[in-house]
């Protein structure tokens, strides 16, 4: 059972990690375990409460607290913008103008389809992707940030057209109904 | 806002493991304990057994806000102390739990 411990982040394991491994070894083994683990493993990437005491020198004062909440704030920001925090500077940039750039392509596309064709619902689908584009291309920028440009090419690629596949589906039916 | 009811809204923050960190602080009330000990102290006093993750998903929580605080020890079972923030914060929860048990068997007892 002590595999479980791997599930959860390393500075909350190397904190609680031994005498979590204690009382587990204490109970027995059961899918209500399993998931009581799992569940505590999910909460604790999302309410990093280790991370609040690290940055804690004094948490009974006034001071200690607002600056742990700034740092947990920061934190959340970098985590929450665009690129991510394992970007540097220039790869944001790039990523910024990249989403940016795609968003008004495909705005402009739509319009000039929009001028030939009118309502046809591959048209349709065309404005719908373009809202969820850009969010495919900033995405590539933090995961494949170390694969070649062919594998962003393909991935990227392979994203936008299957989001237009499913979009051009929803806009078939929608038509039909 | 009063010291008493900021210590209540701090407890209630807890959200789903807001009864599992009282069980705790109502454990640390008695004497320090470590995990294991708490978990068959709950079970005693409460019948109810915590798992390992409800159990340090609270801990964590509790320690992050200074109401319980680690001890030092020789092995790897890490004990645990309640602080005086963590003291106040369970008075201030069971008085309230007793003024809703008490306005409830009134209730009851004159319905």
């Amino acid at each position: 059972m002590r595999w479980l411990l791997r599930l959860y982040p390393a500075a909350w394991r190397e904190r609680y990690g031994e005498e979590f491994g204690a009382v587990l070894d204490s109970q027995h083994a059961s899918v209500g375990l399993v998931l009581d683990v799992i569940s505590g493993a999910i909460d604790a990437h999302l309410y990093p409460q280790v991370f609040a005491q690290n940055n804690s020198q004094n948490r009974n004062s006034e001071t200690s607290q607002i600056q742990k909440g700034d740092a947990m704030t920061l934190a959340m920001f970098q985590r929450c913008s665009i690129g991510g925090p394992k970007l540097t500077p220039d790869e944001r940039r790039i990523a910024s103008r990249l989403a940016i750039g795609t968003s008004f392509v495909m705005a402009l596309l739509y319009v000039l389809l929009t001028k030939i064709y009118r309502e046809a619902p591959a048209v349709q689908a065309v404005i719908w992707s373009a809202i969820l584009a850009p969010n495919i291309i900033n995405t590539q920028m933090v995961y494949l940030r170390k694969r070649s440009w062919l594998t962003h090419a393909i991935i990227v690629g392979g994203g936008i057209l299957g989001m237009y596949a499913f979009m051009l589906a929803v806009c078939v039916v929608a038509r039909r109904l | 806002m009063t010291q008493k009811n900021t210590d209540i809204a701090d407890l209630a923050d807890f959200g789903r493991f807001s009864e599992p960190a009282l069980l705790i602080l109502v454990s640390l009330a008695a004497e320090p304990r470590h995990g294991y000990s708490m978990t068959e102290d709950i079970e005693a006093i409460a019948g109810v057994r915590l798992g390992p993750g409800t159990l340090y998903g609270a801990l964590a929580r509790l320690e992050a806000r200074g109401f319980i605080e680690p001890l030092k020890s020789e092995d790897r079972r890490n004990p645990y102390r309640l602080t005086a923030l963590g003291e106040r914060a369970l008075r201030a929860r069971l008085d309230s739990m007793l003024a809703v048990a008490r306005a409830g068997q009134r209730r009851l007892a004159s319905a």
